[in-house]
């Protein structure tokens, strides 16, 4: 009994974490319509940055800052040298999707020139204390991981469902035409959707650089993983994919009750395959009818 | 009975695009469909063509019920089609493109292209061509296939005069050698000095048909054109 | 003389590339379907090449097997995702990838895993007869290929891809077509992984990864789409452009990962200026 339970927090975890990286990749894929699977390169620069940061004889909190501010310019560096000219020349998404993917193989390249290949940690400022309550263990940085993404989480609804900025957004993804005939500026608010994509990337990269230790190729198994909580939750609006992302983390730790544990990853590809197939716009998704 | 359409319908999310559509296509006769757009005769062509399942109703052609058939058997029972934007191979030679509708030689597909009047060579690649001269090739590739009915979808839309003209003048010849033709057109004047049978679509469902001289005088059809 | 080996083993490399890249091209440059899982084909001839010569199989059943199985692999990824629409297809064949390498990593009593297979048998005992073997493969391979699509069925693979309903118009079997572009460029991709296996030696779950994939896409779209002649030549610049690396005085441990930020550059580049390729005749739709 206290097995599952502890797998079930786990699941919610590894939840937590999926739901953060799919967050930014969803908001990304939402406003822009593209996939931006660099985005889990972002995500591992920004662990690798608050290490760096942190390594420093500054203040934690100021480390963090820097590592928010610097991914920000990362996450944005991309959109501007490698999604704006291929948006110019209107590229197929085909196309947007092989130069993420290319992107992302430049930068976990990138990170093991400057960093090296070996595992690193960031190290907190206090110690990392363990909480025990009904047979369920539980780490204060666990703890953490989940209130952020709660805060996080709503944040970003408030965001987009009150704010005009929000309302932008939506307009922007529902029509780009449209939406400038109405005084948009297309490429400031995709700027935007990028600096706040970003954000929550160096907060998932933070967070999980403390939990997990960084090595160079996280971001590619991350963003593969958010993908498909994405997928599973639909794919359409960034509620849904945080629900995918939760659910598939407790999926895939829930399964590893009758699979071996080395198979982790191959749930979630293979809910991502069947899903891609048979039920494209996820469990929340409306299917879109083919213009 | 070359062709018989029974109560077809189709709806998109609660709005009926066709609705108890029913009519009969006759051997060897020239039928145009017109209507407002937005009436539904695309919609209605790919239902006939397979492209679009229907929800209700039954298409029937030569006596073969190809209700819900997929294209390419349709396509095999005798249908051939052009689509309302030309629908040319583009990195495949005006030659590559005919071949694929029939397999014949140089000299053959050299007549059909001289028959709608194409002014180019067999090896220009059909990227390369104007649009104009994209629908000739999309006609002759349609004309070349094994075919008994031929389905025009506003075959003069987005082409100059001049084409225009040719296009009138092939459809006239292919009326003399005795082709059925289902077509979709605009052009009034083309469409009433063509047409043995002229059916008008509103709303997704048929309106009225009868000859281009009692579909002319109809005030219903000025009413659905015009609005009330 | 160790320069002359180094120039050998670069230029089997760029064989072995060669292939995998022409047979992509069917797919991709002629059909028009934008498969990532062609390195899982790769892969699965590696390892079914591998495991038939390690148990005491003949060569040629090793060739034969890896071709076959991949092939198989090729047409059953081909049923389920040849209905999806450009980059739906292209990431559900990715699924496909990483699925088959998570399974080459945790199928450990077949693959065992992580580990590898060592020990794999070559196929001619100097490099020089292999060098041989290993072109005139690729020669054949592109001869058939550059043939195919000269066929009847090769131009309806084009006009697939150039516009499906169209060909569907013209009693075309589409579905067909694209299961059989799917399965041949498999079966290819099957031999070149077989190949790979018996030079290297040593194969791992690496293989499956998505540095060898973004490489091979490296290679096919600075090529160019729909050149036989083009896939070849890409191959070989993304293969040898990084070589000088290597002889700048860069601490070996870094070369592996500036040669990935070289490609992927270069890769990056042709897509915004010249997304064509050098040789390409189609734009990657």
């Amino acid at each position: 009994m206290s097995l599952a339970a502890q797998l079930a927090v786990n699941g919610v975890i590894a939840g937590a974490i999926l739901a953060l990286v799919a967050s930014g990749f969803s908001l990304i894929y939402n406003v822009t319509k593209m996939m931006h699977f660099a985005h889990g390169a972002v995500i591992a620069l920004a662990a690798y940055f608050a290490h760096t940061f942190t390594s420093m004889p500054i203040a934690f909190p100021f480390a963090l800052v820097l590592t928010l501010v610097s991914t920000c310019v990362a996450g944005e560096l991309i959109n501007r040298l490698v999604y704006r000219p291929l948006r110019t020349r209107k590229a197929s998404s085909a196309v947007l999707l092989i130069a993420s993917l290319a992107a992302m193989i430049f930068l976990n390249a990138a990170i093991i020139t400057f960093w090296g290949a070996d595992i690193k940690t960031i190290r907190l400022p206090y110690a990392n204390a363990s909480i025990e309550f009904a047979g369920i263990i539980i780490t204060s940085v666990q703890l953490t991981i989940i209130a952020v993404a709660l805060v996080l989480l709503l944040v970003l609804w408030w965001l987009m469902k009150q704010t005009m900025i929000g309302k932008a957004m939506r307009a922007l993804a529902d029509n780009k035409d449209v939406a400038q005939t109405v005084g948009i500026n297309p490429e400031q608010l995709t700027t935007i959707t990028f600096l706040i994509g970003s954000v929550l990337a160096a907060v998932a990269g933070i967070l999980i650089g403390i939990e997990e230790n960084l090595h160079p190729a996280m971001g590619t198994s991350l963003i593969v993983k958010g993908f498909a909580g994405a997928v599973v939750g639909g794919m359409l609006s960034v509620p849904g994919a945080v629900l995918g992302a939760l659910l598939l983390g407790l999926a895939q730790n829930l399964g590893i009750w009758w699979l071996p544990s080395g198979y982790k990853d191959a749930i979630a590809f293979a809910l991502l395959f069947v899903f891609l197939l048979f039920r494209p716009q996820g469990l929340l998704g409306k299917k879109m009818r083919d213009a | 009975m070359m062709l018989r359409i029974t109560k077809l319908d189709k709806h998109f999310g609660g709005v009926y695009a066709v609705h108890d559509c029913t009519f009969d296509i006759k051997e060897g006769t020239i039928t145009s469909i017109i209507g407002p757009n937005g009436a539904g005769k695309t919609t209605l062509f790919n239902l006939i063509t397979g492209i679009l399942p229907p929800d209700k109703g039954s298409v029937r052609f030569k006596n073969q019920n190809i209700t819900g058939f997929k294209p390419y058997k349709v396509a095999r029972a005798g249908i051939s089609r052009t689509f309302q934007l030309a629908k040319v191979f583009k990195n495949l030679t005006v030659r590559d493109n005919l071949l694929l509708a029939s397999n014949v030689n140089d000299a053959e597909l050299k007549k059909i292209l001289a028959h709608v009047h194409y002014g180019r060579e067999l090896d220009t690649l059909a990227g390369e061509l104007s649009y104009g001269q994209q629908r000739l090739v999309e006609i002759a590739r349609a004309l070349l296939f094994p075919h008994s009915l031929l389905m025009l979808d506003e075959p003069t839309a987005g082409v100059n005069p001049k084409v225009r003209q040719e296009l009138k003048q092939i459809l006239t010849r292919l009326k003399k050698q005795g082709s059925t033709i289902v077509l979709i057109e605009h052009d009034m004047d083309f469409v009433m000095s063509i047409s043995d049978r002229v059916i008008v679509l509103n709303e997704g469902t048929v309106l009225t048909s009868g000859t281009p001289a009692q579909v002319r005088k109809n005030p219903k059809v000025l009413e659905a054109y015009l609005g009330k | 003389m160790a320069f002359i080996n180094y120039l050998i083993h670069l230029a089997i490399l760029v064989c072995i590339y060669g292939m995998l890249t022409v047979s992509l091209n069917l797919a991709v440059g002629f059909t028009g379907l934008i498969n990532l899982g062609h390195i899982a084909f790769f892969g699965i001839g590696a390892y079914t090449s591998a495991l038939l010569a390690l148990n005491g199989y003949p060569l040629w059943a090793a060739i034969l097997g890896a071709a076959l199985i991949a092939a198989l692999a090729g047409i059953i990824l081909a049923f389920p995702t040849t209905r999806l629409k450009g980059d739906y297809l292209a990431l559900a064949t990715l699924g496909f990838t990483f699925i088959v390498g998570s399974i080459a990593r945790n199928w450990t009593s077949l693959t065992r895993g992580p580990l590898g297979l060592p020990g794999i048998p070559k196929y001619a005992a100097s490099n020089q007869t292999l060098l041989w073997i290993a072109a005139g493969t690729l020669l054949a391979f592109s001869i058939t290929i550059y043939c195919i699509t000269k066929t009847r069925f090769g131009k309806t693979l084009q006009a697939v891809r150039d516009d499906e309903l169209a060909a569907a118009m013209l009693g075309k079997n589409t579905f067909v077509h694209k299961v059989a572009a799917m399965g041949i460029s498999a079966f290819f991709a099957g031999i070149a992984g077989s190949f790979f296996a018996h030079y290297i030696s040593f194969i791992d779950p690496s293989i499956f990864g998505l540095g060898d994939l973004v490489l091979l896409l490296s290679m096919l779209i600075v090529g160019g789409l729909a050149s036989v002649p083009g896939s070849f030549i890409g191959t070989a610049i993304i293969l040898l452009i990084p070589e000088p690396l290597r002889f700048i005085g860069f601490p070996s441990a870094l070369i592996g990962p500036m040669r990935e930020m070289l490609f992927a550059l270069i890769l990056l580049l042709i897509l915004i200026y010249r997304p064509k390729g050098i040789f390409g005749r189609v734009d990657l739709q």
